[in-house]
């Protein structure tokens, strides 16, 4: 699927490689035991290397589109018509502390207009045309609830599977159970504009070794990894030679020391290191996509242009066996009064604030959808759309929602997922609660690590005395969700 | 199960479920212990599990107790004699007799009969067979971390020779009993590199390891030890690791990750503590009670930091508080858990541990401990003695200045003031009405005030008030009292200005909020100067006076009216300065041989910011701006008008009678304002005394009270209370009574967990020590004895060598707890001191090197990576504590860089610095190409990499004597043969590809190139890898 090129004359060990090849004329058993061998043996050398799952992946994948601050559910992808029937009137048995502020506990309709699409039927509303002409791709749940009732928590909740921080995300957990098929790339990428709140605490690998860590591309800066540039003044042959004597020297050094591998590991990681300047500039280099292809994503419109690109550099990091990858749409196209931390978050204006962040994230995330399907590789890549709640189905203010953790929905599309429009769980006649097949978010993280082929009990990790999940102690695989 | 199931149970018994809070106590004292100690191995859902179970009777819920087994009902409430389990514990059945192997004491037989006489309390719900694992909290203390000490002696080895410490003979004898063989020593060099990483986290100096290598004396190593312990360099290396376990951080992590600015001071505290060598067993107390044991004071509240350094949410809302709170006591029990005893209790919170003996109440009982703390600031003022020493120089050098000045006044001034008058003496401005008072003396209370050249006194800051100062008369009022002296007669009329400044809030002249002031009362006093004058002192009599501005409520006449419930104040003019202007009625003629002014300003709550004082000698109100009659006069004619300095018109007066003693003083000061040296002697004592230092107090994030009770949640869920907890400790942990700890009255349960924790004979103490000794132990050894530090539990590793971490940890609380000596202890060791021999046979028979018979080379701490890299660069920075430093780039060593828990230093970070959330006992050493490409590409290391060639350079000027020098400086020896060929290889490489063959360009390309060389060193493993 890939290939690792070897700029440079350095020659990775390619036994793996040669193994699958041979492989092919052995049984399959023969080769698990081969590849078993050789992944134990290695594993010492790189726990990065691709690790079997549990059992046959339906994803190779994930990309999950968070959209931070928590888009309504009742204004995108929940249609309550009861809600646009009885606005303004008294919401039976709201709790004006439900959300993170105080609502009025009256009614609020949804301001936008509603149409229904695919062939499905499904109702969207009309802020997101783009996504919209793939509802038939897509599986909703709509019972989603977390704990956490205000942004940082629940991020932390819906990344790292409780509301307190210092567990791993979902990301890491992943990376340490499959391990990553390009070693030149990060396994576990993060794409952000300015920082959800919570920062990095949303993306921590927590208690696992930092090998699992996200790489976060912050999409302000120039240079989306820390010293991944050679410097200035050095050339390549200067640093080729560089790197050539640090392999010299160091491998006279752990001679003297027998059996220690992380002083092998660490030769290694030099060759890698120069494999990897060239291999992740290349990686997020979307001006080598055609023109029709950045006009697809709305790469250089103005509204369009930051998360058109990292929806772009998200296919291409799939394309080069990234494994799981985030990203946190920032800002909305501005004038709206939202923040950028935030900002879906619309607690004064619901309509001018989720038209604005409509306007930014619809046509790439569709466009990503779209793409991923036309070069075959939706059907490995698990899509993930949704915020870190949803909001209150009464007003707060006149125009406003707050925040929700009872009731939000997610959309899933490729994968293995049903698909074809499929509606799981449902909330009550108002969107204010989920009610029906309600979905946690230990539930979701097991349905993800199934479909990545993986048994979210059995994925545990020894941490001061307890063997700790993703899914803490909880967790159920949505079956009736996947294909 | 539901409300029918548990009817149903409750209507077979003589009494209700619901028992009393008695009954349930005197089931739990002395019922439960012998059911899970005599019965539940055979009759408890463990024992089905086991294929133990006997007779189908469970007893490990009531409801399985009352349904009983294969022969009936074990019970009938209220009947003992008619229950078959309590004729089987009599044995007065021969066919049933319980436990079957011995009876019962009688008391206990007792104990059960009055059991079930009194109705089954017992609150072991669930149906028969249902039963969660109980702990039989005695049984489970011979358990290898619960039980005591053990004091075995050091075993005999074959080998003596080798051992050079009792350490050494347990070590051995285990590694005899495998047939594996001890390394050979170290080389001194390598053994240096070693000592001082462990000790500082720095590498030796080629000086210092000159130094030590030049010692040949068979002591050289100890007293090298010694000096590192001695070195304040161990207390940041040491503290750093501390912090890993109590996830120190300077911020609140969520959702604005608020900043902290106190939170450094539990830090600098660790260090102080560790550098002084504190014992453990009150480093412990400080961090759990430090201000409760030393209330008021600055350690105490800086040590128990330690409470409230983990995360904790900046936003709140009614529906989460109670949930954040026990969020926020299980952050504090966790970390408790995990640093010191080396137990996993938040587990408990929800249910009772799955595998070390805690029962769910020992969590809450442990959480009502901290029921009443919570995360909270409080100013101190952290370096009392170094403020005192401040003070005291400045009081000498005020000394000095002032003898200085007498001896002007006395032998020249009389000199200067002749020259002066006799020079053409200046005229008073025509237009002065007013003269600006110059201040002689200053004070407040409630405020520090300053008196500035100008005449302006100037608020400073509040006061740190002291607790055991007794409060005053009434706090709401702040006085400020300031003295001017004068030689002129007939004052008639005195002006006090509100002078606006940007410092103030609103831009003042008020410290209200809004900029406005409050003026309650306003005195002037006149006493005589000259102390020859017996005149009393008089209290001048103050017209209603007049203002620029003033609420209409609140007029300035309230400022006289000698009533301080009333005030003058104006609200709406922040920014804009205020006056007013007080006629003396009749005048005041002034007293002869001088006068001092003395003036009192009572403040209610909010004073002036900045003020001036002026008086005047002439008519008041003006003569020309009297209107007769109403409307009332104008005021702003009244602050019209000039303003000057007093000195002329006092020099004037003065030169009308003589200069005697009593106004010496007072000549130089108005003398200096027109002659130079006088100026120069007058101005360096005011001056000076302008910057008394002040204390500095400091805001400390710490503990402080508040907080609600702590009850008991089923599930860990706040809407499931299950009664009030009450403090008291892990069970399994204290063979005393709680009382033994709590017992007086008063006493803070946070002393009380303290004293239990560090108590060997019947607390946790013994565990304690173990946990800590095996911590010491980790870091030197680069393993601990059990391979989990922060597990002692069932799940953690079994120690490998039990006997010896009995041993270390029982010299240790026998040496008083002390830290240093136990450093001593375990690098005095041969085993300390080997190297890594490659031994195939011990390499087969101990692949993990369990047993020690080598020391593996370990790659430093992120924070040891980037200090060492700034050693070698010789720009690390040695200042220690105090204010994070926030730019990454900043040369302190790296304990003193801010840990912000969202925004993380990165170089720290990717290498495996934890992300202080929670506490971490073995950090790991990863291994990614990203480390690699920091060390290749990043300024920072190619910065040190030109650094250390510059120095290596500048100590030797060829390429071999600048490898030789690189070597020394990195890797703390010199090259082999070999390495001198292969650097010096690269190093003409690289010239060469760098222009060198250019001679024109060469020294630059030379030094370039030599920087080249030394980055593959500081990339290399040797660098990062200690052996």
């Amino acid at each position: 699927m890939f290939n690792h090129h070897t700029p440079g004359g350095l020659v990775l060990p390619t036994r793996r490689k040669f193994l699958q090849q041979v492989g092919q004329g052995f049984g399959s058993l023969a080769l698990a035991t081969l590849l078993n061998e050789e992944t134990r043996a290695a594993s010492a050398l790189n726990p990065l290397l691709p690790k079997r799952p549990d059992f046959a992946p339906r994803a190779k994948a994930v990309i999950w589109l968070f959209m931070t601050g928590a888009p309504s559910h009742m204004d995108t992808f929940d249609y309550k018509p009861e809600l646009q029937k009885r606005s303004g009137q008294v919401l039976p048995g709201s709790d004006p502390k439900t959300g993170f502020f105080t609502t009025s506990g009256k009614i609020l309709k949804s301001p936008f207009g509603w149409q229904q699409h695919g062939q499905s039927g499904t109702w969207v509303s009309d802020i997101l045309p783009h996504m919209a002409r793939h509802v038939d791709d897509m599986t909703f749940i709509h019972s989603c609830y977390v704990k956490g009732n205000n942004h940082a928590p629940a991020s932390i909740e819906l990344m790292c599977g409780t509301n307190i921080p210092g567990r791993p995300s979902s990301g890491a957990w992943v990376t340490y159970g499959l391990g990553t098929e390009n070693q030149n790339l990060p396994a576990f990428v993060v794409m952000h504009d300015r920082k959800p709140r919570g920062d990095d605490q949303i993306w921590s690998a927590g208690f696992l070794p930092k090998t699992y860590q996200a790489l976060a591309l912050d999409a302000r800066r120039k240079e989306a990894i820390d010293n991944v540039l050679r410097a200035k003044d050095e050339t390549d042959e200067q640093q080729r030679s560089a790197i050539e004597m640090l392999r010299d020297v160091n491998s006279a050094h752990a001679q003297a020391r027998a059996n220690q591998a992380d002083l092998n590991a660490r030769i290694n990681s030099f060759e890698l290191a120069y494999r990897m300047q060239t291999a992740a500039p290349e990686a997020l280099d979307f001006q080598s996509e055609t023109e029709a292809t950045r006009k697809l994503y709305g790469v250089g419109e103005k509204n369009t242009d930051t998360f058109g690109r990292q929806c772009l550099i998200a296919r291409r990091l799939i394309e080069r066996g990234v494994r799981y990858i985030q990203i946190f749409a920032g800002r909305g196209t501005g004038g709206d009064g939202s923040v950028d931390d935030v900002p879906w978050d619309g607690h004064d204006n619901i309509e001018t604030n989720h038209r604005s962040c409509a306007a930014a994230t619809d046509q790439p995330a569709a466009a990503l959808l779209a793409d991923l399907k036309a070069r075959g590789l939706l059907d490995s890549t698990l899509v993930v759309w949704g915020g870190e709640f949803g909001r209150t189905s009464d007003s707060q203010g006149s125009r406003g929602r707050d925040h929700n953790p009872h009731a939000f929905t997610i959309w899933m599309a490729g994968g293995g997922t049903r698909g074809g429009g499929f509606h799981y769980g449902a909330t009550d006649e108002f969107g204010y609660k989920a009610v029906e097949k309600k979905v946690h978010v230990n539930d979701l993280h097991a349905t993800i690590l199934h479909l990545l082929g993986l048994d979210h009990e059995k994925l545990t990790y020894r941490f001061n005395g307890r063997d700790f999940r993703l899914t803490d102690v909880g967790g159920h695989v949505i079956r009736d969700i996947i294909a | 199960m539901g409300w029918a199931v548990l009817l149903g149970a409750a209507a077979g018994a003589a009494e209700p479920v619901a028992a009393s809070p008695e009954a349930i106590a005197f089931f739990e004292k002395k019922i439960r212990p012998v059911l899970a100690e005599s019965c539940y191995k055979c009759h408890s859902v463990e024992a089905k599990a086991q294929g133990k179970l006997k007779g189908g009777l469970f007893l490990d819920t009531r409801e399985g107790v009352l349904a009983g087994g294969d022969t009936g009902p074990a019970v009938v409430p209220g009947k003992p004699d008619a229950s078959l389990l309590v004729k089987a514990v009599r044995w007065s059945d021969p066919d049933m007799e319980m436990p079957p192997k011995h009876k019962l004491a009688d008391s206990i037989i007792a104990d059960i009969a009055k059991w079930v006489e009194i109705g089954l309390p017992d609150p072991r719900l669930g149906p028969k067979g249902s039963a969660k694992r109980e702990i039989n909290v005695a049984q489970e203390r011979g358990f290898r971390s619960f039980k005591p000490l053990a004091a075995g002696s050091p075993p005999e080895v074959k080998n003596a020779a080798w051992a050079r410490s009792p350490v050494d003979r347990f070590v051995l004898a285990r590694q005899e009993a495998a047939g594996v063989t001890p390394s050979a020593p170290l080389s001194r060099e390598k053994l240096a590199r070693r000592a001082f990483f462990d000790l500082t986290g720095l590498p030796p100096s080629p000086e210092e390891l000159a130094e030590f290598l030049k010692d040949q004396s068979s002591d050289a190593f100890p007293k090298l030890v010694d000096r590192l312990l001695a070195s304040p360099r161990y207390g940041e290396r040491w503290g750093r690791h501390w912090l890993d376990l109590v996830r120190y951080a300077e911020s609140n992590g969520y959702e604005f990750d608020a900043y902290r600015n106190g939170a450094y001071h539990y830090r600098d505290w660790v260090i102080r503590a560790l550098n002084a060598d504190m014992p453990y067993s009150d480093f412990v107390r400080w961090q759990l009670a430090g201000d409760k044991i030393e209330p008021g004071s600055y350690d105490g509240a800086a040590a128990t930091g330690f409470l409230v350094a983990g995360p904790y949410p900046g936003q709140l809302t009614a529906k989460t508080e109670e949930r954040i709170r026990y969020d926020q006591l299980d952050d504090m029990l966790s970390t408790i858990g995990s640093s010191m005893l080396g137990l996993t209790v938040e587990c408990v919170r929800c249910h009772e541990h799955k595998y070390d003996p805690i029962p769910h109440p020992d969590y809450y009982a442990l959480a009502a401990v901290f029921g009443k703390t919570v995360h909270g600031t409080q100013q101190h003022t952290p370096e009392k003695e170094a403020a005192k020493a401040e003070l005291d120089a400045h009081r000498a050098t005020l000394g000095t200045l002032v003898a200085a000045l007498r001896k002007f006044e006395t032998e020249q001034l009389p000199a200067r003031l002749e020259k002066w008058s006799q020079a053409a003496v200046p005229k008073p401005a025509p237009d002065p009405r007013w003269q600006t008072l110059d201040v002689v003396e200053v004070s407040g209370t409630q405020a520090i005030l300053e008196s500035k050249p100008d005449g302006v006194v100037a608020f400073v800051a509040r006061p740190k008030l002291d607790p055991k100062a007794k409060p005053a008369n009434d706090p709401n009022i702040i006085t400020y009292t300031v003295v001017a002296h004068t030689f002129q007669k007939n004052i008639k009329a005195v002006r006090l200005d509100a002078i606006p400044d940007k410092k103030l809030p609103k831009s003042g002249p008020g410290l209200a909020g809004d900029g406005s002031f409050n003026l309650a009362d306003f005195s002037v006093t006149a006493s005589p100067a000259n102390a020859g004058n017996k005149a009393a002192p008089v209290k001048l009599k103050l017209t209603p006076g007049q203002a620029r501005f003033a609420e209409k409520e609140m007029p300035v006449a309230n400022a006289v009216d000698a009533n301080p419930a009333t005030g003058w104040r104006a609200k709406d003019k922040p920014g804009v300065e205020n006056s007013a202007a007080f006629a003396i009625q009749g005048g005041f003629p002034g007293f002869d041989g001088g006068t001092v002014l003395t003036f009192r300003f009572d403040f209610r709550a909010d004073a002036i910011g900045r003020l001036r004082l002026a008086m005047t000698t002439e008519p008041f109100p003006p003569q020309a701006d009297v209107i007769i009659g109403p409307p009332a006069p104008q005021v702003a004619d009244v602050f019209a008008g000039g303003a000057d300095f007093q000195h002329l018109r006092e020099l004037r007066a003065m030169l009308d009678g003589k200069l005697v003693d009593a106004n010496r003083a007072d000549a130089v000061r108005w003398l200096s304002r027109f002659d130079e040296p006088s100026k120069k002697v007058f101005n360096a004592v005011a001056d000076h005394a302008r910057k008394v230092p002040q204390p500095k107090p400091a805001e400390v994030y710490t503990a402080v009270s508040g907080g609600r009770d702590v009850f008991l949640l089923r599930r860990g869920e706040v809407d499931s209370k299950e009664g009030k907890a009450t403090p008291g400790f892990i069970q399994v942990l204290a063979t005393k009574e709680p009382g033994r700890w709590l017992a007086q009255p008063e006493r803070d349960p946070r002393i009380a967990l303290g004293d239990w924790m560090a108590d060997s004979e019947g607390g946790a103490g013994h565990l304690l020590a173990r946990v800590i000794v095996n911590r010491v132990w980790k870091h030197h050894f680069g393993r601990g004895i059990v391979a989990t530090p922060n597990d002692f539990g069932a799940q953690g590793a079994m120690p490998t060598h039990p006997e010896l971490l009995d041993f270390l940890a029982g010299e240790f609380i026998r040496g008083g707890w002390k830290l240093k000596p136990l450093h001593r202890l375990m690098m005095l060791t041969a085993a300390y001191q080997q190297g890594a021999d490659a031994n195939v046979q011990n390499q087969q028979r101990d692949p993990e090197n369990k047993l020690l018979w080598q020391m593996s080379s370990r790659r430093l701490e992120a924070e040891a990576i980037r200090d060492a890299l700034l050693s070698v660069g010789e720009k690390l920075d040695t200042k220690m504590f105090g204010s994070p430093e926030t730019a990454v780039e900043s040369p302190r060593r790296s304990v003193y860089l801010r840990v912000k828990r969202s925004e993380l230093v990165p170089f720290l970070t990717l290498f495996d610095a934890p992300d202080a959330t929670r506490s971490i006992g073995d950090r790991g050493a990863t291994t990614l190409p990203t480390q690699a490409l920091t060390m290749l590409n990043s300024p920072f290391v190619r910065d040190m990499a030109g650094r250390l060639a510059k120095r290596a350079l500048a100590k030797g000027a060829t390429p071999e004597a600048a490898i030789e020098q690189m070597f020394l400086i990195a890797f703390s020896r010199p090259p082999t043969a070999a390495e001198r060929a292969k650097f010096g290889g690269y190093f003409l490489k690289q010239k060469e590809t760098m222009g060198g063959a250019d001679p024109n360009l060469a020294a630059q390309a030379a030094e370039k190139a030599f920087a080249a060389t030394c980055l593959v060193a500081l990339a290399s493993n040797e660098f990062i890898y200690v052996d």
